[in-house]
């Protein structure tokens, strides 16, 4: 049987909305790196980013690197496609043990699907969307 | 083997009041008079009746059940965007409306409709709410209900993830952390679903009737990996419409009153967007989002999880019945599969579930049909009646806040 392997949703059409909090992570995103909005004043991470620290109302924010991930959890989608072949989708949230309480909704690529395991480690790349580059996590 | 997890410890987790008269500390002033539901019909099939006609013949056929005439209805309330009050007074000939609100939710707001009517009542603000949940599911299907939402900045997630269904697969995440975190197996969700169908066998108007074996659950296509087709609930057309007026009242109409003993809607912030958002903390991220209502419920009605009679929870998909179940002390935390695996939910069980068959076998309108499933259990009607039913919980569906609730007394 053939080793079934997650592929990133073709995002390629899809046109990211961004307004003034959310532009910074696209920003990164664009020159290849994540960063999450950490609140200057007491250090909680938010998301998604957003005007206000829901710990401390503090509107300040400084774009910090999080760290490695890991899958939190994660569905399998199987999409059949016009051409009779089936596509397998792995959506999945991505913690950062250097970002409490910040999940990524991300899929899963480049990887057969009986590695995808919840607390495996997993490494960032990029998946080209119309206006953004969106992130893309691979298990290592 | 069920008799072991009645009457748990848990009670003492709520903390309950002692009741300060027979229908609870600060409600129990209204109470359902009236039910009426059309048909229930599988999506597209209601046609070439309109969501207005469909909703027109339940608000008749629940005034009629309460012996009241349809001008006698003074209030109006929605949940799920709710309906126009225009429309509707002029189609059914409304002669006035003193009251029209609607909860600001989805299908977390379905028993919050109960809430609304009774703050209405309660308040002397109206006579007789009309309370309203329809869909017609051939216009706005639910199971695409991401692929609908018009993308924003914090929602737009989703969709790059290839989350492009519904919440059926936003809840697959929660229930593969649940079941990596305490243990459970499919087996549990396949008891769930089971469960319903045998309580469908006998009802004429249910949308799936067969006996469902495990062998038939596990042989069901996956639809969101670890949730397959049946772990998901039916797409269903169809209305119902519920008239609650005053307790005074209600004691002369046709009907055996069943009075609202607690109801809320609401629920803990960190709840949040549910499953648009995911960031719930971890502690709650396995979980149904409900313990505040339940606490809300326990402690206007003044009683705990051991005196509830019946349960109707919000089967949208099928784990979520097992975290109800943990969030409203029906077991202790982690421990749900266990606890529907031995048998717990069924008709002679600790805590009988969904008896009329819930959104997985017999209809899905939203949650309304567990309203009409605890009137029917109150009265003393339904077609799989619980022996002596005193106490009925109802619950909205798990979803963004507000979620809702409501515990009914007869």
């Amino acid at each position: 049987m053939n080793i079934e392997i997650a592929t990133a949703p073709d995002v390629r059409d899809v046109d990211v909305p961004k307004d003034a909090w959310t532009q910074p992570f696209w920003d990164a995103a664009e020159r290849g790196e994540l960063l999450l909005p950490r609140c200057v004043n007491c250090g909680h991470f938010r998301w998604p980013p957003g005007p206000f620290c829901p710990r401390c109302r503090s509107q300040t924010v400084a774009w910090t690197a999080p760290g490695a991930g890991q899958i939190y959890s994660f569905t399998i989608l199987r999409e059949k496609k016009d051409d009779g072949s089936v596509q397998v989708i792995v959506p999945a949230l991505i913690a950062f043990p250097g970002a409490d309480g910040v999940r990524l909704i991300a899929s899963i690529a480049a990887t057969p699907i009986d590695h995808i395991n919840i607390g495996a480690s997993v490494e960032l790349s990029w998946s080209p969307a119309k206006n953004a580059s969106i992130p893309i996590f691979r298990v290592t | 083997m069920t008799g072991g997890w009645r009457k748990p410890v848990l009670r003492h987790i709520f903390s309950v009041q002692p009741r300060l008269w027979r229908y609870g500390i600060n409600t129990g002033q209204a109470a359902i008079v009236g039910v009426g539901a059309t048909p229930y019909y599988f999506r597209g099939e209601s046609a070439p009746q309109t969501i207005y006609e469909l909703i027109g013949k339940a608000a008749l056929a629940a005034a009629a059940d309460a012996g009241l005439c349809i001008t006698d209805v003074d209030g109006l309330a929605f949940y799920a965007n709710g309906f126009e009050p225009g429309l509707l007074t002029e189609m059914l000939g409304i002669p006035e409306i003193n009251f029209a609100a609607t909860v600001a939710a989805q299908g977390g707001g379905s028993a919050g409709i109960l809430d609304l009517a009774a703050m209405a009542i309660e308040t002397g603000r109206a006579k007789a709410v009309l309370c309203i949940g329809a869909c017609q599911q051939s216009t706005r299907r639910y199971g695409l209900t991401f692929a609908n939402l018009v993308a924003t900045p914090n929602g737009i997630w989703s969709r790059t993830a290839g989350l492009t269904g519904g919440p059926g697969q936003t809840f697959a995440l929660v229930a593969r952390r649940y079941m990596h975190k305490f243990g459970v197996r499919r087996e549990a969700f396949a008891e769930v679903v089971m469960a319903s169908r045998a309580y469908t066998a006998n009802r004429p108007g249910a949308l799936r009737r067969k006996p469902l074996s495990l062998d038939e659950y596990m042989a069901s296509p996956m639809l969101a990996d670890p949730l397959c087709r049946l772990d998901f609930c039916l797409e269903t057309d169809g209305a119902l419409a519920f008239i609650v007026t005053s307790a005074e009242r209600a004691r002369d109409l046709a009907q055996r009153p069943v009075y609202i003993a607690a109801s809320a809607h609401g629920g803990s912030g960190d709840w949040g967007r549910s499953f648009f958002w995911l960031n719930m903390p971890d502690a709650m991220f396995t979980s149904a989002g409900a313990e505040h209502t339940a606490r809300r419920l326990y402690q206007q009605a003044g009683i705990g999880p051991a005196d509830i009679d019946v349960a109707l929870l919000y089967d949208h998909f099928s784990p979520l019945v097992i975290l109800q179940l943990e969030d409203y002390g029906f077991c202790r935390r982690g421990e749900g599969g266990d606890f529907v695996q031995s048998g717990a939910i069924r008709h002679n069980g600790a805590i009988p579930v969904n008896p009329h068959g819930g959104h997985l076998s017999e209809a899905y309108v939203i949650g309304m049909t567990h309203i009409r499933e605890a009137v029917e259990q109150l009265r003393g009607t339904a077609i799989n009646q619980i022996p002596n039913a005193q106490f009925a919980l109802v619950t909205g569906g798990p979803a963004p806040i507000p979620v809702s609730g409501a515990i009914l007394q007869n």
